[in-house]
């Protein structure tokens, strides 16, 4: 949650808030963990981020660049178990155990710069629309329905199509498609909390509209933001592992989808290995922020609850 | 308000976001530059190059290079496929139908397999088939297709031998006329029941890939639906006048709660026609996917854009059939505007 400082009020009144602030923080964690699912999915994602974070200490970087795989020409698609490589090789010589540790730091660097961009333009487009209605309104969400017209994997591959393979178009081409969901959600938000006493009342006693924003309509709107970015952090990763197995990433980097898709060749020659980790591994990051995404809509937006 | 101005008004909106689409479309073939690229050849003099320019309006300013582009694409002129080395408008249809017969495979399974599934779990609420259903379904929204794909791959032909890759036996797909292209269909009206068998026996694992992600997304909504009607009061008065449980569930609670779940069906069609680009080039389909990956590519810009506009085309409309019906279902949808 977003901590707006309240202003010069007197420090005692804002050291209980800051109390009622912690303890609604604790009870959210409670609940959180009372669901064996959400902790479960909150089990894989520390796993992972620990992977992606720890990734030089487990497998060693790659020089020049530790996001390019290492080549062992001496052990080419050899199996799982063989000296040096844990769990096999490429038809190439990439070490598939780099490939699933650097390939956590390739997907937490493309799912942030992601759900960052797509946060921030989605957020501000949707509180343009909600916050000032009328034409602005009109014509900002016609272009998000037409975005939307267009199935999120496709628009992706045709702008990924267009821009030239590369993992930063694909992080470009992601972006493009994703920000529109919270466009809509932010400007229904929006919407509904601008109707409250409170936002009249500062209105009243003569607060800026920026003001207002920051201070009485951003924090009570983004709940379902912050939702929608959990559940995106695991499907930007799905999304864009697609794309790279497709054949859009450059050939050669640490990346799951570049993974399955080379190891693709050998599967009928009986090589299983090179495919099936790296693509378990976008498997269980898309399933825990998932199962955690769930738990946290639960908490947070209890009228779903009873019936999930 | 009337079902019938609902209705109208929704129809009136579609053009205005096909329009929008295809602004889309023409944008991104203008971003890779001019496509004066596919006409050029090497020793062209500036003259000449400046001819085609003006043939094919490229000089003219952008709204006005839409206009054109659009026309064309009105008229089905769709331009030349460099994958297909065909007009797209020539290998469109046959590759449609191969997706077509893919996806509605999936589609129909997926949905008996999700209602019935979804229904078990509800009527189960928090006992163990929920959970289960409940992991099935999540398990469904993070998997990868790709990698499902080639599990199944592995498995069931590299392993086991027991399905093929493909769309059919070449020596099978020789001996009967295919007509509609979709070679269930063909075998039938050819009376050739060992083709029909081919026809299935091929279409195992890529409609159980793309089935999976559907039934999990079908599954879900409607065990939800089925907890929320389940609650209602005519469940009560239902039990109440002595109906056994299972008549409860089967006459009065599934019946309703069928309803929400048409609403996912547009969902679900969504992501089978997403997820028959990945299935088709693994399981070396011969679809529209397929296609469109190799467009991907090899930068065949005219396959991408048909592709693109289609499919959006097709998801709108499938869309609007959706919602129209769930007007129908419930009019509550219509009234409570």
């Amino acid at each position: 949650m977003v901590d707006v400082p309240a202003g010069p009020a007197p420090a005692r009144i804002t050291d209980s808030a800051w109390r009622v602030r912690t303890r609604r923080g604790g009870e959210l964690l409670m609940s959180l963990l009372k669901n064996p699912t959400t902790v479960a999915g909150l089990v894989f994602i520390v796993l992972l981020l620990g992977m992606a974070i720890f990734a030089p200490l487990i497998a060693e970087p790659n020089t020049p660049d530790a996001y390019q795989m290492p080549r062992d020409w001496g052990a080419l698609a050899v199996p799982p178990g063989s000296p040096g490589h844990i769990l096999g090789t490429t038809n190439v010589g990439g070490d598939v155990l780099y490939g699933v540790v650097w390939g956590a730091r390739t997907s937490l660097r493309l799912s942030v710069i992601v759900v960052s961009l797509t946060v921030l333009i989605g957020v501000t487009v949707g509180s343009i629309a909600g916050f000032r209605g009328g034409k602005v309104d009109e014509i900002l969400m016609r272009i998000v329905d037409v975005f939307l017209s267009i199935p999120e994997l496709i628009f992706a591959l045709a702008i990924a199509a267009v821009l030239g393979p590369s993992f930063r178009n694909i992080i470009l081409a992601l972006a493009v498609v994703f920000w529109v969901k919270y466009a809509r959600i932010m400007r229904a938000q929006i919407i509904h909390v601008k109707e409250n006493e409170y936002v009249d009342a500062a209105r009243v006693i003569g607060d800026s509209p920026l003001r207002i924003y920051l201070k009485d309509i951003l924090p009570n709107s983004i709940t379902p933001v912050v939702v929608q970015a959990t559940l995106d952090m695991g499907n930007i990763v799905l999304v864009g592992a697609t794309l790279s197995f497709i054949g859009l990433s450059e050939a050669g980097i640490a990346e799951w989808g570049v993974l399955v898709s080379e190891g693709q060749s050998g599967i009928s020659a009986g090589r299983w290995w090179s495919s099936t980790f790296p693509g378990m591994m976008v498997f269980l990051w898309a399933l825990g922020f998932n199962l955690f995404g769930d738990g946290l809509r639960d908490v947070l937006d209890p009228k779903t609850e009873s019936t999930r | 308000m009337q079902i019938r101005d609902y209705i109208l008004r929704r129809l009136m909106v579609l053009p205005v976001l096909i329009i929008g689409v295809s602004i889309i479309v023409f944008a991104l073939t203008r971003v890779g530059g001019s496509p004066i690229g596919v006409y050029l050849q090497t020793g062209m003099t500036q003259e000449e190059v400046t001819e085609l320019e003006e043939r094919f309006h490229l000089d003219d300013p952008l709204p006005v290079q839409y206009v054109y582009w659009a026309g064309g694409v009105l008229t089905g002129e769709l331009g030349w496929s460099g994958v297909a080395a065909a007009p797209v408008t020539d290998v469109f249809l046959p590759k449609l139908a191969a997706t077509m017969e893919l996806a509605i495979s999936s589609a129909l399974v997926a949905v008996v397999l999700g209602v019935a599934l979804g229904t078990f779990a509800g009527a189960r609420r928090n006992r163990l088939p929920d959970h289960l259903t409940r992991v099935f379904s999540i398990s469904g929204a993070a998997m990868p297709l790709f990698w499902f794909a080639i599990l199944l791959l592995i498995v069931f032909w590299v392993y086991l031998g027991w399905f093929p890759i493909g769309r059919s036996d070449p020596n099978i797909y020789a001996r009967i006329d295919h007509p509609t292209n979709l070679y269930t269909i063909d075998s039938l009206l050819a009376g050739d029941f060992g083709a029909f068998g081919d026809a299935l026996w091929h279409l195992v694992l890529p409609a159980a890939t793309l089935g999976y992600g559907a039934t999990a997304i079908i599954a879900r909504m409607m065990r939800s639906s089925l907890v929320e009607e389940l609650q209602e009061d005519y469940v009560d008065a239902a039990r109440a006048k002595g109906l056994p449980e299972r008549l409860v569930l089967r006459r009065h609670a599934r019946r309703n709660a069928l309803i929400p779940t048409v609403t996912v069906i547009g969902l679900s069609f969504g992501f089978l026609l997403q997820g028959s680009v990945v299935a088709e080039i693994i399981f070396r389909w011969p679809g529209l996917g397929r296609w469109m990956a190799d467009s991907v590519l090899r930068g065949d810009q005219a396959t991408i854009m048909a592709y693109v506009l289609f499919t959006s085309v097709l998801f709108l409309v499938v869309n609007l059939a959706v919602d129209v019906i769930y007007a129908y279902l419930d009019r509550r949808v219509v009234l409570g505007e």
